[in-house]
């Protein structure tokens, strides 16, 4: 690597580091929201975009996760990290089961199914609020006892790291060719000897888990749970941020999720034009970049250059 | 027997696409399938590799049950196939649309698996294409590919779906060569086609279907000589 | 208490009959564009609202009321189609499927949140529009969920004759069979998407305007009757329409049955919502098929 980009690197994580220590509490807020974010749109991004599973109850394992540890550390006194644990470990076992069962469904079926999975679980915690809180919500004990978000921000920078490092080495292993094989032609990686089942029902293991892992990081941050948290609406905007930034690249996902999350805290005033300003995003992103924003700007850098693109704007 | 079928019924709805099969094919045959249009060959091939399930029957691949394997079973038993339509990874490279079948073998790294893909696209004349995307290949050069997508599996039986259909000449000629060579190397085959000029060259023995049965089973010239043979393409 | 049984079996089937025209317009959208269209219950909210907003606005009575509502919802499906669909007919698109899923789910999100600005997030409860109840012996219903019942039943009535006895209509079933078919013998293909499109919206702005005086109006209203409608025209089997209308009025039926029968009273609403969503799970599960149609077939 040349001398500029390491210098850009150390520069940049030196301000990722001392983040907390720049900026507001608001928006140190809105960081540690972006990061849980980040990590649910890069694992829907590798179920949907690089695995070619449509599944849009991925918010589902989210409320899962978060509902488990959150009840487990209230109901039972177990310890979060435990807590945690189990969540993931319940959205690997059911995100298997999901997987398994959904086998023969493709495209829009298996969009409908996941759907109403997710629309069925929300209605369950909704309506057995003795146990969950229901529309109330349901207290759940913090992770951190300090004033400051700054510890939330450093674990969610771990968890993000860890996150997109599983991610990323699952990609670039056989099991990631696997997967892109599934989602082109699944009769044909059949006949090259992949085993579709198996790997189906991975892939959605593996990416339920990452889920539910935000989830119970979610639910012990904010302190206070709700069954919205595994709305359509909800998934929504998670399927927003993937496609905006770029739902095939983990690295395109993973930074529209941080952009977008940024993007509808800045917009806060305008209330519940945001939404509509995301859908409409969303829209014109598939409609007419659909690899993505920024995959569209990336693929403008790489041809043109920065200065490049700089020069033309100055000139023209 | 590398592979066998026995009785092997498959229906669609209220048709019998497949109507109590018997076909064995030894170790280090070429067998040409042919017959009319819906005789059932696909099918025939679809249930051989596991790709559909028979109604009732049996298979056999090296005499040991092949009942309710998937097709990635019949895969790892060295059972290979290609499609009607080509059925490649089209947004994947030519390299790893070999590579998938390679890594998919047990026991494999990925340096052999690339030394092998590599090795075989040599061999079909793909190599230049190797970082190319599969959807941007010619036709026939799809059809190679998926050819080369078999062999990666090392199979010792290949069953080729009609691997001549729009074919130009010279590609056809070459493909003959391409699954003659192969043959020597000791892989067994079952070619599906309606190029009956290309089959002839190729095969010794000859198979006939004709509304999901087998109707002949000789050498060419037997087969030739075969009455219904002939009605059942007059389309009696 | 059988009287009781028989008017939630009676409400059943007139919900029943809601549920099929949903159903139907999906069934329409389906054969012909090839897509799960995911906004389908949004239009519906939207045909209430604009119901609402004729008779409130503009003094219209209420059949005038639904079919301007069916209007509108057939102008703004043909918008949402001409600028958003039609790279599904597109042969350089890739992945149709994929992208099918994506933009109706967008669809979906950006016009329920439009709403929720327009209409702001309470429920809305329209007049009547026939007040009072109709009592035969020991039954009783409301004279709305009469009136809905009727001009459900107009409806598919209309769309069954347009469908079979038009020529418009035998046009959209040859674009449904065989786009390229159809093309060759004159039929402008790119004319009858949207034509289909429309026609879906505006049974789903229908039933939404009839739905409103009975159930009240929400931004949300939208999402349960669409997975609903989905798992009856999966049971009634993709791509057929009288399929849709024997499926609905037996969810429809079903539904009402399990409210009735239902234990405990303070759960029974909340989980009737989440039984048609078992019905489509267990549907998707047991025959993507269906039970009387066609088996489905991809865009490309």
């Amino acid at each position: 690597m040349r001398a500029s980009q390491i210098a850009v690197f150390v520069v940049l994580g030196a301000l990722v580091l001392a983040f907390p220590l720049l900026v507001n509490a608001y928006w140190l807020t809105v960081a540690i929201l972006a990061l849980f974010y980040a990590i649910v749109a890069a694992s829907w991004a590798l179920l949907a975009g690089y695995a070619g599973q449509f599944s849009f109850g991925h918010m589902a394992f989210v409320s899962l996760g978060a509902y488990t540890s959150g009840l487990l550390v209230m109901s039972f006194g177990v310890p979060i990290p435990l807590g945690m644990a189990a969540g993931v470990v319940l959205c690997a076992v059911v995100g298997a089961a999901i997987g398994y069962t959904c086998l023969r469904m493709r495209g829009p079926y298996l969009a409908l199914f996941t759907v109403a999975f997710s629309e069925v679980l929300r209605i369950v915690i909704v309506s057995e609020n003795e146990v969950t809180g229901g529309s109330g919500g349901l207290e759940v004990t913090p992770l951190f006892h300090t004033r400051s978000d700054a510890p939330y921000y450093y674990v969610g920078l771990v968890l993000l790291g860890v996150s997109l490092g599983l991610m990323v080495w699952l990609e670039r292993s056989r099991w990631g060719l696997f997967f892109r094989a599934i989602r082109e032609n699944e009769d044909a990686a059949a006949a090259a000897g992949v085993r579709v089942l198996r790997f189906r029902v991975l892939v959605f293991a593996i990416t339920s888990s990452f889920a539910g892992l935000a989830g119970g990081f979610f639910g012990h941050y904010i302190g206070i749970l709700t069954p919205d948290i595994g709305s359509v609406d909800q998934m929504g905007l998670v399927v927003a941020m993937a496609v905006i930034g770029g739902a095939e690249s983990l690295y395109a996902a993973t930074v529209g999720a941080l952009l977008c999350e940024a993007l509808v805290e800045a917009l806060r005033s305008y209330e519940q034009w945001r939404l509509v300003i995301f859908g409409a995003l969303l829209l014109l992103t598939i409609r007419f970049a659909r690899n993505g924003l920024l995959a569209l700007a990336y693929q403008a850098v790489r041809q043109r250059g920065l200065r490049g693109l700089v020069s033309r704007k100055a000139g023209s | 027997m590398l592979i066998e079928a026995r009785g092997l019924t498959r229906n669609f709805g209220g048709i019998t696409a497949v109507d109590h099969l018997d076909l064995a094919v030894r170790q280090g045959e070429l067998v040409g399938l042919i017959g009319p249009n819906g005789s059932g060959k696909t099918t025939t091939i679809n249930l051989l590799t596991g790709h559909l399930a028979p109604a009732s029957g049996h298979i056999l691949v090296r005499d040991t049950p092949a009942d309710g394997l998937s097709a990635s079973a019949f895969a790892a038993r060295k059972v290979g196939r290609t499609f009607q339509i080509t059925q490649l990874f089209s947004r994947m490279s030519v390299l790893e649309n070999m590579l998938v079948p390679g890594l998919a073998r047990a026991h494999s790294t990925w340096a052999e698996a690339t030394r092998a893909a590599r090795r075989h696209l040599e061999f079909l004349g793909l190599s230049h294409l190797e970082k190319l995307q599969a959807k941007n290949l010619s036709g026939g050069q799809q059809k190679l590919l998926e050819l080369g997508r078999a062999l990666m599996l090392d199979p010792e039986i290949l069953f080729l779906d009609e691997p001549f259909a729009g074919v130009n000449p010279f590609l056809r000629d070459e493909i003959i060569v391409l699954i003659q060579t192969l043959h020597a190397e000791g892989r067994s085959f079952v070619v599906v086609d309606h190029d009956i000029e290309a089959i002839q060259r190729l095969v010794q023995r000859l198979v006939v279907m004709a509304r999901g049965a087998k109707i002949a089973d000789g050498t060419v010239d037997e087969v030739r000589a075969n009455q219904e043979v002939l009605l059942a393409y007059a389309g009696v | 208490m059988s009287d009781y049984l028989l008017i939630q079996a009676l409400n059943g089937l007139v919900i029943g009959v809601i549920y099929a025209v949903i159903a139907a317009g999906l069934t329409v959208i389906f054969s012909i564009l090839k897509i799960v269209n995911f906004a389908h219950g949004e239009v519906y909210m939207m045909g209430g609202y604009f119901a609402y907003f004729a008779i409130a606005l503009a003094g219209l009575p209420p059949l005038a009321a639904v079919l301007v509502a069916m209007a509108t919802a057939f102008l703004l499906s043909v918008a949402v189609e001409r600028t958003l669909l039609t790279p599904l007919y597109s042969p350089t698109t890739e992945r149709k499927g994929d992208y099918g899923i994506l933009i109706t789910f967008g669809i979906s999100i950006f016009l329920r949140n439009i709403a929720l600005i327009i209409y702001g997030p309470y429920p809305l409860r329209p007049p009547s529009f026939w007040p009072g109840v109709l009592v035969i012996g020991g039954l009783t219903m409301t004279w709305d969920r009469v009136f809905a019942a009727g001009a459900g039943i107009a409806m598919l009535v209309g769309l069954l004759w347009f469908m079979n006895r038009t020529i418009w209509g035998e046009a959209l079933n040859a674009v449904s069979q065989s786009r390229e078919s159809a093309a060759i013998v004159g039929i402008n293909p790119q004319r009858f998407y949207m034509l289909a499109f429309g026609l879906g919206g505006a049974l789903a702005g229908g039933a939404g305007a009839l739905v409103g005086p009975i159930y009240s109006l929400s931004p949300s209203m939208g999402l349960l009757p669409d997975t609903q409608a989905f798992a009856i025209v999966i049971l009634g089997g993709m791509g057929s329409v009288s399929g849709s209308i024997i499926a609905g009025l037996l969810i429809g039926l079903s539904e009402s049955m399990f409210v009735a029968v239902f234990p405990d009273p303070s759960r029974s609403l909340t989980y009737a919502q989440a039984f048609s969503l078992l019905v489509l799970m267990v549907v998707l599960l047991v025959r993507p098929t269906g039970l009387f149609g066609r088996v489905h077939t991809a865009m490309e």
